[in-house]
């Protein structure tokens, strides 16, 4: 600002620039020199510097020092889990009221400090308005007040850690962390440089807000080492990550095989289509780019997608707009090549520029920079590069739009922009992403859930959808804790199947072939290969096909043509369905009882008993297709906000040994109930059963390749499923170390696992009770994918 | 002035395809209205160009050559002569950018401004203002007097019926004629925005005026219950920029009606700048419509020059 003070009125007058905005800091310098401009750890309800550890430094903008924090160690994290865990216990114990209390008053407390909490998230570069946590204080007050009577069947996880990267937002983290506060979990916060600081005075106003000792601690690290450091240690019993899909990844493969779940928000990698449709107030529009798309620190990154009707109005109101804005600071010095290069390269293909101005020759700064005219197969599409630049595409007709919205790995968000109020409903239920905001953009706000789909990410954050992470079904024991194996994740399951010959076979009574049901088609293996199925005696009771990538690639091809027609049905035909699906189940109920009692020993009063349940449980799941629909959220703002359960997509299952039926049946129901697909794969030991209902599939209407069941090696048919990408979710019930190969493998690209190790599962008593009928809640959550809608109203 | 807006033939199809989203306009506003405009010297020549586009205005029943003649003099010189000179700015021309009448006092004004040697234009309300209720042979007729009194600059309101029933074509009749009859003299419209019901409604009546030949539309009369602001300004200033775009022609935009403090001032200033940009950042394209504004900017400039906050008295009435 050397020169800017030498500036006369007259100056002033001429340009009529806006000059210099006044932005101090000194209550959060204050705060930080109170502590030596060096921060512990936040363990046991106090800041501990241990002696010996490394420390990492936190820069402003300009890249000057603002104080050091602590590395953790080993030691450090034992010493956080150990009052964690005893903290747990205690805050659980509490009641609903003083726990919701806690939040109440920090929602005061925050807006006590309000001025230090926002200039230290200025300071460290993550700006966040104080206003945004006393909302999340406040509304996550109300869900620990009423957790009890409205989750009356879900208990708490315990320890929970929330990690996020070093450019992960505060918000974003702390919209993890508090509802799994407010749900009774002991938390331990893993903030990247960004965030650490403010972090950091968060715990300590949550200590002056009354939250017991050890119920929250914040460890910072020097990368994410320490986020897998921390989900390695055996007191905690869920992990989740907000941030970028490179750490992502890393953190995947760190906890494979540790036994903990790990959900991911892949946000900030995600790219976002922003279509401007003919019939939008396209001067508001324009409006939302100019704010959303050239931020130096962008939550979102944006393709804007134009119809090419109105292509020409968009584009030169961006020129007008755009000119004179100021150049925007690149995140890091070596973005400035990246940009380069893209730009040069979108020029090469023959993109013009809008640009508010000639880019500086060099430096870590860029203008606002929109590259009209590139095509969804050029680079800057594909990964648009850091720093303020914005590729424009244009479309045809609103379908089109739509289409190109969609034809995307990412899956965060959409903003759309039109005055037409059908179509914005019906390119709402069509886009495939976790939020839809309509004529707005960007809107965070803890009641509308957060949900990324495909390489977004695989956790629901906000609202009572985001709750469940944080909770478990009270009858389910706590998920068993493991220590990985040394699992050879490049062969895992490639083990070639053997044709074999039946031999000794006694010629009187030839144990009958099975055949697999792919694509509503009964089938033998495309290897042609068949295993044999004994019995409890060991006697061999059947031949099965023994499946293999193949079949599994057919299989996925027919569920994925079929699904979106399924799911697309109306939820009451798809509840005649399953009212059907259970009859038929009901007339060949006598065939799979005695196919239960054959393979598993079990007597055959016990068996049918079994049958009789799963018709139940049919029952149950097609009277709740047409039930449970999501709900009308209520926002600060005025407008209409809408949460919607929607379909995964092609669900891959690995059945578990225990109640063959009962489980295949809660599991079918549940994922087909919601219109997602599934490609089942029966218990390896007992898949008698599985493969006799499959004719109860061949007499049900469900419309062929809904469900297709695939008999043979299990960590086969696992490796085949985890390699297919349309593949959406896995939900496996088998061994450790196939836990660990898809926890290792599902991270790129991402699915959602729902992970069973079955022999720690029995080391504790057998895993979930089948019977249950809590279950069924459990089950259609994971089969659900949350989509928020946002239409704002004056 | 700059280049007058010759205006174009009625364009229905045009008209007939205008979108406004309330809720983001109200948005738009609200961000507008955080926008930080400097301290210290960045705020006082702010408050300076605020003066540079000020319309005087006196719009009273009890107007009389005596008031009027003050309002004159004080556009002559709307901030004390010391104050400049320690800003450096005594020799920069600094007036209003007019004075605003009734017909009435239009010959009053011209008479004192020429007495005084100033070639300060003298705008007047027109066409049965405020209400514009009267009939139509009459408002022209209006208009025509006013300009041979020596008004320079017409403030004429639209027919709202006409707006408001979306009688466009009516509109744009009267409009023309209207411009007609001011001759050179430059034409502002005032649309009475608070009288129009929707936002949609206001671009509308905004592009059939401009299409008319208007060279500023402007918010209001001041005598409606809303008056100027900042989204319907958003709204209009949208139209501006649109009618830019498609014929090249600059219009200019003025607010008037319930501006009285030099903060608000800024903000309207910042919401010509973020929209089209500083070239509206002139009387040429922008106006202010104000009678006590003026004394709150020279207070405020007045902290500047001394540290000290003015009393009333110290600085000089209109």
């Amino acid at each position: 600002m050397a020169g800017s003070t030498t500036k006369t009125v007259h100056d002033i007058f001429q340009s009529m620039e806006y000059g210099p905005s006044s932005s101090s800091s000194s209550t959060a310098q204050s705060w930080l020199d109170q502590h030596s401009r060096s921060l512990g750890l936040f363990i046991d309800g106090k800041f501990v510097s241990p002696t010996g550890r490394q420390s990492r430094t936190v820069t402003d903008a300009t890249g000057g020092s603002v104080c050091t924090t602590v590395c953790a160690t080993e030691d450090d994290i034992s010493a956080s889990m150990s009052s964690a865990t005893s903290a747990y216990k205690a805050w659980n114990d509490l009641s609903c009221y003083q726990r919701a209390k806690v939040f109440l008053r920090l929602a005061s407390v925050l807006q006590k400090h309000s001025q230090c909490v926002s200039e230290l998230c200025e300071l460290s570069q993550s700006p966040t308005s104080p206003a945004t946590l006393v909302r999340l204080a406040q509304y996550y007050a109300g869900w620990a007040q009423i957790r009890d009577t409205s989750m009356p069947d879900w208990t708490p996880r315990g320890v929970v850690a929330v990690v996020g990267s070093d450019d992960c937002s505060l918000y974003s983290l702390w919209l993890k962390a508090i509802p799994a506060l407010a749900m009774g979990n002991a938390v331990t916060v893993i903030p990247g440089v960004a965030t650490a600081l403010p972090s950091l005075l968060l715990a300590q106003l949550f200590v002056e807000a009354g939250l017991p000792s050890g119920v929250l601690s914040v460890l910072t690290g020097s990368d994410m080492s320490l986020g897998a450091q921390v989900a390695q240690n055996s007191q905690v019993n869920y992990l989740t990550y907000s941030g970028n899909k490179q750490d992502g990844e890393m953190l995947a493969k760190q906890t494979a095989g540790w036994g903990v779940p790990v959900s991911y928000s892949l946000s900030l990698s995600s790219v976002c289509p922003l279509i401007i449709f003919e019939s939008a107030d396209i001067d508001s529009a324009v409006d939302g780019v100019i704010e959303t798309a050239f931020k130096k620190k962008r939550e979102w990154r944006w393709v804007l997608c134009v119809q090419e009707s109105v292509w020409d109005s968009v584009v030169a109101r961006l020129r007008l707009r755009m000119t004179g804005m100021k150049s925007v600071p690149l995140l890091a010095n070596s973005d400035r090549a990246v940009v380069d290069a893209a730009v040069q390269e979108a020029q090469q293909q023959g993109a013009t520029l809008i640009q508010s101005c000639t880019p500086p020759p060099s430096g870590s700064a860029y203008p606002p920079t929109v590259l009209c005219g590139v095509a969804p197969s050029c680079a800057c599409v594909v990964s648009p590069p850091p720093g303020p630049v914005l590729p424009l595409l244009s479309f045809r007709s609103n379908a089109e739009g739509v289409t190109l919205g969609n034809h995307s790995p990412h899956g965060q968000a959409a903003s759309i922009w039109t005055e037409d109020l059908t179509l914005a409903l019906e390119c709402a239920k069509s886009l495939s992403v976790g939020s839809v905001w309509v004529n707005s953009h960007s809107i965070a706000d803890p009641s509308l859930p957060l949900s990324g789909r495909k390489e977004s990410g695989t956790s629901t954050d906000g609202g009572r959808e985001g709750l469940y992470q944080f909770l478990r079904p009270t009858q389910s024991p706590p998920l068993p804790r493991s220590t990985p194996s040394s699992v050879d994740y490049s062969s895992f399951g490639s083990a070639e199947s053997r044709a074999s010959i039946p031999e000794g076979a006694d010629p009187s009574s030839i144990p009958r072939s099975y055949q697999q049901f792919v694509g509503g088609q009964q089938k033998k293996a495309d290897s042609g290969c068949t295993k044999s199925v004994s019995g409890p005696g060991g006697a061999v009771l059947a031949y099965c096909p023994d499946g293999g990538r193949k079949d599994v690639r057919n299989a996925v091809e027919a569920a994925a043509k079929v699904q979106p027609g399924w799911m697309k049905k109306s939820p009451s035909a798809r509840a005649q369905s399953l009212y059907s699906l259970a009859n038929n189940l009901e007339k060949r109920g006598r065939d799979i009882a005695t196919s239960i009692h054959k393979q598993t020993g079990l007597s055959l009063e016990e068996a049918s008993k079994e049958v009789e349940l799963s018709v139940f449980r049919l029952y149950d799941l097609a009277a709740w297709c047409d039930k449970e629909r999501g709900g009308v959220q209520l926002l600060p703002q005025s407008g209409s906000a809408l949460s919607i359960p929607e379909a995964i997509g092609v669900v891959g299952v690995i059945l578990p040994d225990r109640k063959p039926i009962l489980s295949l049946v809660s599991l079918l129901g549940a994922a087909v109930a919601v219109g997602n697909a599934v490609v089942m794969v029966p218990s390896e030991k007992y898949p008698l059963p599985s493969l006799e209902f499959i004719q109860v599939l061949v007499d049900s209407d469900l419309p062929a390749g809904v469900v297709s069941v695939i008999t043979g090696g299990r960590d086969q048919l696992t490796h085949a499923l985890a390699n297919h990408s349309v593949i959406q979710a896995i939900w496996y019930w088998g061994s450790k170390e196939g836990c660990q190969f898809l926890q290792h493998s599902c991270c790129s690209p991402l699915k959602r696992l729902w992970l069973h190790s079955e022999e720690e599962e029995e080391k504790q008593g057998g895993g979930r009770d089948w019977t249950h009928p809590s279950l069924l809640e459990e089950i259609w959550r994971e089969a659900v994918v949350w989509k928020s809608l946002w239409i704002p109203t004056a | 002035m700059s280049a007058r807006n010759p205006g174009i033939d009625l364009d229905l199809e045009w008209v007939s395809k205008v979108k406004v989203n309330t809720q983001a306009v109200l948005k738009r506003a609200q961000q507008i209205q955080g926008r930080k405009v400097g301290k210290k010297q960045w705020q006082a020549a702010w408050l300076l160009k605020a003066v540079t586009c000020i319309d005087l205005t006196t719009l009273a029943g009890d107007d009389t050559p005596s008031n009027v003649h003050r309002l004159c003099l004080k556009a002559t010189q709307p901030v004390r002569h010391d104050l400049l000179k320690s800003m450096d700015m005594h020799d920069k021309g600094i007036t209003t950018a007019a004075v605003c009448v009734y017909p009435s006092r239009v010959a009053d004004a011209v008479k004192s401004l020429k007495a005084a040697n100033s070639s300060l234009p003298v705008a007047s309300v027109a066409t049965g203002f405020p209400a514009g209720q009267t009939p139509l042979r009459t408002r022209l007729e209006e208009v025509r007097m006013a300009v041979e009194d020596g008004a320079t600059e017409i403030d004429i309101v639209i027919n709202r019926t006409m707006a408001i029933t979306g009688q466009w074509a009516a509109l744009y009749d009267e409009i023309r004629q209207f411009r007609e009859a001011c001759g050179d003299a430059h034409m502002k419209t005032i649309l009475a925005v608070g009288e129009l019901g929707t936002f949609t409604n206001v671009y509308k009546a905004s592009l059939v005026s401009m299409m008319a030949g208007s060279d500023f539309i402007k918010t209001s009369t001041g005598k409606e219950s809303v008056n100027a602001t900042y989204p319907v300004a958003i709204v209009m200033v949208r139209a501006i920029r649109d009618y830019y775009l498609r014929t090249g022609h600059k219009v200019g935009f003025k607010p008037a009606g319930g501006i009285r403090t030099a903060q608000e001032s800024l903000v309207w200033l910042a919401l010509m700048k973020e929209e089209l940009g500083n070239e509206w950042l002139s009387p040429h394209l922008f106006r202010l419509g104000a009678s006590s504004l003026l004394a709150d900017i020279e207070r405020q400039i007045y902290h500047f020059v001394t540290g000290r906050y003015a009393a009333y008295h110290e600085l000089p009435m209109a």
